[in-house]
């Protein structure tokens, strides 16, 4: 039982005072940025990212950090979307389904609750899953050459396409203006400039944290900016309390969500709401032989989704640690900072960087606890942050994130490219273009490229080197039905 | 009928042409020595020619319509703002330009000016208590010391 042992030795970098702290500090923060709505995990750990950068954190305490905020955000999205029918994260869209109906009810309690244990489950389950399966992943990719990597990733960037809810010829397009943004600089190979429009500044390429907070912080509020908000927050209710009948009628329901959350989550490419969906919709076919409300107010209806949602989080979680692939935008922040660190996930993770991979696995389980704790009795507080108003919050928003700018890059271009990319994030969700490709490719674009360069050195220029082994073969074949399916989807409807 | 789609065709556009520069630009990366046999311009062209064809074909089947804003002023003020400070606030110190920004945001989020002022007022030097004293990130300082 090697798992255990590393585990244990997990815990001990978890359990440090500095580290329990903060995780605590990411569960809190994870928690209130779920709650509040245009605030998403991909946000605030973009806004975080210089600062544990420049306060020289060690990569496992900022890892430990910002994974907190990224699970925790999954339990505060749930306190939104049931008091206000609006998700405060994308992928609580589903829970408003049952659950608002449930607080019109006067049983916003109980929805929260329910949903609060849900997550748990679903995340702490998917967590042990993890701590058994992540090194055995690992293991089959450490045998892969860098051909076979070519193809792993062209996979996964492919996929983002095929699963995605709109239009997968802008999420791939997406992808490739990613992988471009991620060449800029001088190439480490040859010395030679590229595609840096003759800017000195650019020389050293785009910096992650510009990128990540224009296009999400500062694009984000632009776009909040062209609505005017008008919504009515349910109050958290006096009715009837969740029954213990009522609980022990979910536990199935959380059972199957944890299953397909986690397996929807270590598939690069879906994301946590493509699991909360799928989890809601198999619920409502089993209930639909019996006797159910959903649509009107089910529990399981809240349950469900919920529990799929943040066992997805941790199943992304899983790709990236084990093969440096990250499974979802914001798992690609995650692998971004850590890339910041110059320690790049993958098959060697785990045998190199003990401390970071497992410190981070034990942290996990640490961290659902406490956010159970601040979930189930506290959720009250959270609500309150519904009530903060908009002209107090975005401002605020802005200014760290224009301030988190400043402290990784010290130059006003960097403010300026910052602010650019912002309107672009906005111009781009205007459109309908997916921002989460443009991150994925960013992050894993040069990788892509050295891995390419790499197989045609080895092949000296070969191309079909790159078809050459079993594993990329069949990662060509899956790849060639991630960019089929849309077109087979259009063509059925 | 074909103006609603129109911002889809004009991304479609905008992506060709930018495959293209990119391709282009490519092809002047030439280096007298490289370790590969495929150097430095290769893979850049490879991309920016899937992102063209991706562009190529949202030209012909373009599915978005642009949604109007319901409010385009508040938004400009806002990027002009952002804008402006990225040059302000090694000139003026972070909490004067801080402080300027968060009154052009919180009013372009409808508050009124007296809410404005008070909450440029509170945010700026709290992330300057926050940021420069608590954490030891310097923010510049303008003329005024702060």
């Amino acid at each position: 039982m090697d798992a255990i042992a590393a585990l244990m030795g997990g815990f001990a970098v978890a359990l440090t005072p500095t580290n329990l702290a903060l995780a605590l500090a990411g569960c809190l923060i994870g928690t209130a940025i779920g709650v509040l709505p245009g605030i998403g995990p991909m946000n605030a750990i973009a806004l975080l990212l210089p600062f544990c950068f420049a306060l020289k954190l060690p990569p496992e305490s900022a890892l430990i950090l910002l994974a907190a905020v990224y699970y925790g955000s999954g339990y505060g999205g749930r306190i939104t979307a049931i008091l206000l029918n609006m998700p405060g994260e994308p992928s609580a869209a589903i829970t408003t389904l049952d659950g608002h109906p449930l607080a019109k009810q006067g049983r916003a309690a109980a929805a929260l609750m329910v949903t609060g244990i849900g997550s748990f489950v679903g995340a702490t389950l998917s967590v042990v899953m993890m701590t058994f399966l992540a090194v055995p992943l690992a293991r089959v990719a450490v045998g892969f050459s860098p051909a076979d990597y070519v193809a792993l990733i062209v996979f996964a960037l492919s996929l983002l396409g095929a699963v995605a809810p709109g239009n997968a010829v802008k999420a791939w397009a997406a992808g490739c203006f990613g992988i471009l943004l991620a060449l800029v600089g001088v190439d480490s190979g040859t010395g030679i400039e590229r595609l840096t429009m003759g800017s000195m500044e650019m020389l050293g390429g785009i910096d992650f944290t510009v990128l990540a907070i224009g296009l999400f912080a500062i694009g984000e509020v632009l776009l909040l900016l062209e609505t005017r908000m008008r919504v009515a927050a349910a109050a958290l209710g006096h009715g009837e309390r969740l029954t213990l009948a009522e609980l022990a009628r979910c536990i199935p329901a959380m059972m199957r969500a944890t299953g397909i959350g986690f397996a929807i989550g270590v598939l690069p490419g879906a994301g946590a709401s493509v699991a909360a969906a799928l989890s809601y919709s198999t619920e409502r076919h089993i209930a639909e032989r019996g006797e159910h409300r959903f649509g009107k107010g089910d529990m399981r209806g809240v349950a469900s989704p919920e529990t799929a949602d943040n066992a997805a989080q941790i199943g992304n979680l899983v790709p990236m640690l084990s093969l440096g692939i990250p499974g979802s935008g914001t798992t690609a922040v995650l692998l971004g900072a850590l890339l910041m660190y110059s320690i790049t996930p993958g098959p060697l993770l785990f045998a190199q960087r003990p401390e970071v991979a497992w410190g981070l696995i034990a942290s996990m389980y640490i961290g659902n606890v406490m956010l159970l704790v601040l979930n189930i009795p506290l959720v009250g507080l959270f609500t309150r942050l519904l009530a903060v108003p908009a002209w107090v919050l975005y401002p605020g928003v802005i200014a760290l994130s224009l301030a988190g700018v400043w402290a990784v890059a010290n130059s006003p271009f960097d403010l300026m490219l910052a602010v650019g990319f912002g309107v672009l994030g906005y111009a781009l969700r205007k459109l309908d273009v997916p921002l989460v490709p443009i991150i994925l490719g960013f992050v894993l674009g040069r990788l892509l490229e050295d891995n390419f360069r790499r197989a045609m050195a080895l092949s000296d220029g070969d191309v079909a080197a790159l078809f050459a082994s079993i594993p990329s073969l069949l990662l060509w074949a899956c790849t060639a039905a991630a960019l089929a399916w849309p077109m087979l989807r259009r063509l059925r409807a | 009928m074909a103006a609603p789609l129109l911002a889809d065709r004009a991304l479609g556009a905008v992506l060709v042409l930018a495959g293209a520069g990119v391709g282009w630009h490519a092809q002047s990366l030439e280096v007298a020595f490289a370790a590969d046999p495929i150097g430095p311009k290769a893979f850049p062209t490879l991309v920016a020619l899937a992102m063209a064809v991706c562009g190529a074909v949202l030209m012909v089947a373009p599915a978005t319509r642009w949604e109007k804003a319901e409010r385009v002023l508040p938004g400009i003020a806002a990027t002009v703002a952002m804008f402006v400070y990225g040059l302000a606030l090694p000139e003026i110190g972070f909490i004067p330009a801080t402080f300027a920004l968060c009154v052009v945001i919180a009013l372009a989020f409808g508050a009124t000016p007296l809410r404005a002022a008070a909450s440029g007022a509170v945010t700026a030097p709290a992330l300057w208590l926050l940021l420069d004293r608590l954490l030891d990130l310097p923010l510049p300082r303008g003329p005024l010391g702060i």
